[in-house]
């Protein structure tokens, strides 16, 4: 049928969605209450129009700055630097940073074509140096595009006076020994830390 | 370990057939062209992710199909056989073990060890350093999978320094000095011990198998001192700047790495020996690789073994044998005329192979 096949064609280019999930997901919007499915449609479709970046920091927001950019009990001497929009979500899930957020857009990856003049790494200097933040807590993601990207901010920093810092790695908390990888367990044993 | 039995789909020119394995030697007899060699390969690919005769996996499928499988039942001496499957289709591979799929081939590796002597070996003794490196850099791999992971953060941090030296991105090439080093100084500290402890693990076997009367040594030659520290080598790189942005790649580092030969008062053993003594050099790095692995992980790898014995005069052809480590299992290959009834002991399986058909040859 197909209205269906063609539902199915979309959603199965959704990430982490193959052609069986998806048509699982189309029967079941065929079933659910129609309100429902009405309501799904208007966020998907109203998402692009009500999100944007927010304009001091680059993570998601509804207004011109975002929930972190805008809360005047956040600590604005403290950013924290992740490749993603997306990166902020999950670290403010932990409810642990009380800082303010500033994102790169991706990470340098000249295999990629991608230099450090296609991330925000200038504004990130000039809001260091204009805004009295004392402190940088780097939070890319622990590859040799990561660290490269990490290293390059850092370097981008120095003069500034703005004390930079990385998120520790490691075994995760909760975690079991048993069922961490090699390179967790060897990157936990360079980083340990005294008691 | 053992692989008690394999299965072939659509692979190569073998017959969809389960062949039972389940003997601690194989003997695979036949005419050249018939799949011995294809079946070493499917035994290989099973235990190692990917094939020793081709680097692309879609080469390996039957002319005119579009997939090919593998599967294996292995007995690890628990009361439960494990199974493996390698699975090609649509460009992509998978990799299954007991039914889950394995994320890193590595993975793999450390679970399922194995050691293939093939007539490619040669270029190890004579070919140009980086098959030396090759050969160093699988030994390492089989022993330790956090060498894995050193050598792709070090080649992955190469490539990105190379591509923006190419760029001429020296402020990218500045922080990539520190990732170059990082990487690079820790493998070349694991490449130090590995040569240190491979040393004595080959000049004795080649010794006891060439009777050269001389010994014959591993020497390493990194391309930056092991005493030195990351710092160093950050200034090594910076000295060299202009050169290399001339040049648009990195002159220094593991990369250039070289591993001799070396004979004891003679110099590089490859530069003044025979043929046939460069072919016995290349046997007895797979031998010293196998005992290598088995005596680092505990775990001794199958051997596969890929016509070797046809290279060696009779009396070498003994010592070699008499030289293999004792393995849970091991793969021979031959052709009729040669003498493998001398190596067959009571349990060991012979299959005559025919057109990718295994018939099995009793008594």
């Amino acid at each position: 049928m197909k209205a269906i096949e063609e539902l199915v064609g979309l959603l199965s280019r959704l990430p982490g969605i193959g052609k069986k999930s998806a048509a699982r997901i189309a029967f079941h919007l065929l079933r659910v209450d129609g309100s429902y499915a009405a309501a799904l449609a208007e966020r998907i479709e109203g998402i692009q129009a009500r999100v944007r970046l927010c304009s001091v920091c680059g993570a998601y927001a509804e207004d011109d700055t975002c929930e972190a950019c805008s809360d005047p009990r956040r600590d604005r001497s403290t950013v924290c630097v992740v490749e993603q929009p997306q990166d902020v979500l999950t670290l403010e899930a932990s409810r642990e940073w009380r800082g303010l957020y500033h994102v790169l857009g991706g990470l340098i990856s000249p295999l990629d074509g991608v230099g450090p003049e296609r991330l925000r790494i200038g504004t990130l200097v000039a809001r260091v140096r204009n805004e009295g933040v004392r402190e940088v807590v780097l939070a890319t993601n622990p590859t040799v595009e990561g660290d490269t990207t990490a290293l390059y901010v850092k370097k981008a920093l120095e003069g500034t006076g703005a004390n930079v810092s990385r998120l520790a790695t490691g075994i995760p908390v909760g975690g079991d020994l048993e069922y961490a990888d090699r390179l967790t367990i060897a990157r936990s044993f360079r980083h340990r830390t005294i008691l | 370990m053992r692989l008690v039995s394999i299965e072939t789909r659509s692979f190569r020119n073998l017959e969809d057939r389960p062949v039972d394995t389940d003997a601690e030697r194989v003997f695979l007899v036949g005419e050249n062209g018939q799949g011995k060699s294809n079946f070493l390969d499917a035994a290989y690919t099973l235990c190692f992710g990917a094939s020793f005769r081709s680097a692309l996996d879609g080469e390996a499928a039957r002319k005119g199909q579009k997939a090919w499988g593998l599967g294996a039942y292995v007995d690890d001496g628990c009361a439960v056989q494990r199974s493996i499957r390698v699975l090609w289709e649509e460009g992509a591979k998978r990799i299954l073990e007991d039914g889950k799929r394995v994320a890193d081939r590595k993975e793999l590796v450390a679970r399922n060890p194995a050691v293939v002597f093939c007539h490619e070996d040669f270029t190890f003794a004579s070919g140009e350093p980086e098959r030396r490196r090759f050969f160093f850099d699988q030994t390492a791999s089989l022993a330790s999978a956090d060498y894995v992971d050193r050598l792709r953060s070090y080649r992955r941090a190469l490539r990105m320094r190379n591509a923006s030296l190419r760029e001429g991105r020296v402020d990218v090439v500045e922080v990539l000095d520190e990732q170059v080093a990082e990487h690079g100084l820790a493998l070349t500290k694991a490449r130090a011990g590995l040569a240190a402890r491979f040393d004595p693990v080959f000049a004795e076997r080649f010794e006891s198998v060439s009777r050269i009367g001389t010994r014959v040594g591993l020497e390493y030659r990194p391309s930056w001192p092991v005493e030195l520290g990351i710092r160093d080598i950050v200034e090594r790189l910076r000295s060299k700047r202009r050169e290399e942005l001339t040049m648009a790649t990195t002159l220094s580092g593991p990369h250039r790495d070289r591993f001799r030969f070396a004979q004891e008062g003679a110099g590089d053993f490859s530069d003044s020996a025979s043929t046939g003594q460069l072919r016995l050099l290349a046997l007895t790095l797979r031998v010293a690789q196998a005992v290598f692995a088995s005596e680092e992980t505990g775990r001794p790898p199958i051997l596969l073994l890929d016509d070797v014995l046809l290279e060696l005069d009779p009396e070498k052809r003994r010592r070699f044998m008499e030289a293999l480590p004792s393995t849970p299992q091991a793969f021979f290959t031959f052709l009729p005329g040669e003498q493998w009834e001398a190596y067959r002991t009571a349990s060991t399986l012979v299959y005559w192979t025919d057109d990718g058909r295994f018939a099995r040859k009793e008594g």
